[in-house]
């Protein structure tokens, strides 16, 4: 089943399944707290060079926001990239509010949003003057101890 | 000494550890003991539910105003006028926390005390975001803890009395007198509060507020509490922005909540759409 098939004039419960379904194509990592992350492509994935802005240190999902030049068809301009999780677990990956800064440039990896606006999902970032690289992973002590 | 007896694996890792020249980063509490335990039943006893002593939050605010600066003061006289003119500014309406110490300050729901090893966590009603966690396990305040609603809170034992320091309260919780007054305390706010019984079910909290973005002092005040002891009393759970929904069936018959339409906080019937309004 696919997208496509869907009536033009879906209902929103059916716009729900779809998205469901949607999920289900396309496994989105080992991490998708408070919201579904369906709206993001993974098989778009995008790499560029951007200058942070700020960290929105914020539950439920921090944001990164970094500005950036051109990138492909998308024009210059400002990035949200929303990270999987809230502060609380991104610090227990070793992730802190300052640990990204106003003016660090950065390459970022994210999957870009659908819709064609500058977001993404946030997947690492190497901080460029330090080689540094700020990544993603399982939340620590959500699983069974090995 | 149970105090000593929570440092010693820290001080012990800290000397075995390779990196010495290195704090530690991740300190790890030991398990509680049987003697912990016991040691809580020597404290006050600070169970049951206390509900706020409302007459004597609003003659507090009367005989002991805030110590607003004088710019300040101007937007607070303007705040308390519009209330007056039947216009109050929703302070809380967003079901954001209230944060401390506005919390406790004016709060008209109950709140209960949870005393476990090396920690007092006061629970309120109205959304689980309205807790505290206050550590008296013996730890210094961090040097830099993340900026939250109600803060960072480090607290001990002076005989029967709680006493707690609180700083790293986002700068955009409110220092406030009512649901309606208040202003942001833009930053740099620390709480030291005392908390002890005053007979056998009222206890008092003293605070002292410096908010040196918007005070001109120090402002020393109190709020009263109250035991309960009925079930009738028993904090049930509220959440805040239940408020913002009806109860309402999808297609599929399932029961789930429908956003109300709001305006400025009220709750108000559906706007026509537009096609009915044209």
């Amino acid at each position: 089943m696919t997208l496509n098939a869907e009536p033009p004039k879906m209902t929103h419960h059916r716009r729900q399944i779809a998205a469901a379904l949607l999920m289900l194509a396309a496994p989105l990592g080992p991490l998708a707290a408070h919201h579904s992350f369906a709206m993001f492509d993974p098989t778009k994935p995008m790499t560029f060079e951007a200058t942070v802005k700020s960290l929105q240190w914020t539950a439920p999902h921090a944001i990164l926001w970094v500005q950036a030049g051109p990138v492909g068809k998308y024009q210059a301009g400002l990035w949200s990239l929303e990270l999987p999780t809230s502060p609380g677990n991104l610090s227990k990956m070793g992730w802190s509010r300052t640990v990204l800064k106003p003016g660090d440039k950065v390459v970022v990896d994210i999957n870009p949003i659908r819709d064609g606006r500058r977001a993404g999902q946030f997947k690492k970032a190497r901080i460029v003057a330090t080689g540094k690289v700020l990544g993603i992973g399982a939340i620590p002590g959500t699983q069974p101890p090995k | 000494m149970p105090k000593l007896r929570r440092l010693l694996p820290l001080l012990a890792l800290a000397l075995a550890s390779p990196a010495l020249a290195q704090p530690a980063t991740d300190p790890v509490d030991p398990a509680p003991t049987a003697a912990d335990w016991s040691a809580i039943a020597r404290l006050p006893d600070l169970s049951g539910t206390w509900s706020p002593d409302i007459v004597d939050q609003n003659a507090q605010i009367k005989t002991n105003p805030t110590p607003w600066k004088p710019e300040i003061q101007k937007q607070v006289d303007h705040m308390d006028a519009e209330e007056k003119a039947g216009r109050p500014k929703g302070l809380l309406i967003d079901c954001l926390p209230h944060g401390s110490p506005t919390f406790i300050l004016i709060t008209h729901n109950a709140i209960e005390f949870l005393l476990s090893p090396g920690r007092v966590t006061i629970l309120g009603e109205s959304d689980g975001n309205r807790l505290r966690r206050i550590y008296t396990d013996g730890r210094p305040m961090p040097e830099d803890p993340d900026p939250s609603f109600h803060g960072y809170s480090v607290g001990h034992w002076d005989g029967d009395t709680l006493v707690v320091e609180t700083k790293a309260i986002l700068p955009q919780v409110y220092l406030a007198v009512s649901e309606a007054v208040g202003i942001p305390n833009n930053g740099d706010m620390v709480i030291r509060e005392r908390i002890h019984l005053t007979d056998a079910d009222t206890l008092v909290f003293e605070l002292e507020i410096d908010a040196p973005k918007i005070l001109t002092t120090t402002w020393k005040t109190k709020r009263i509490y109250h035991r309960k002891r009925q079930r009738s009393h028993e904090i049930l759970e509220g959440v805040c922005r239940q408020g913002d929904f009806h109860d309402a069936t999808d297609t599929w018959g399932n029961a789930i909540f429908e956003p109300v339409y709001q305006q400025d906080g009220n709750v108000l019937p559906s706007p026509p759409a537009e096609s009915e309004a044209e």
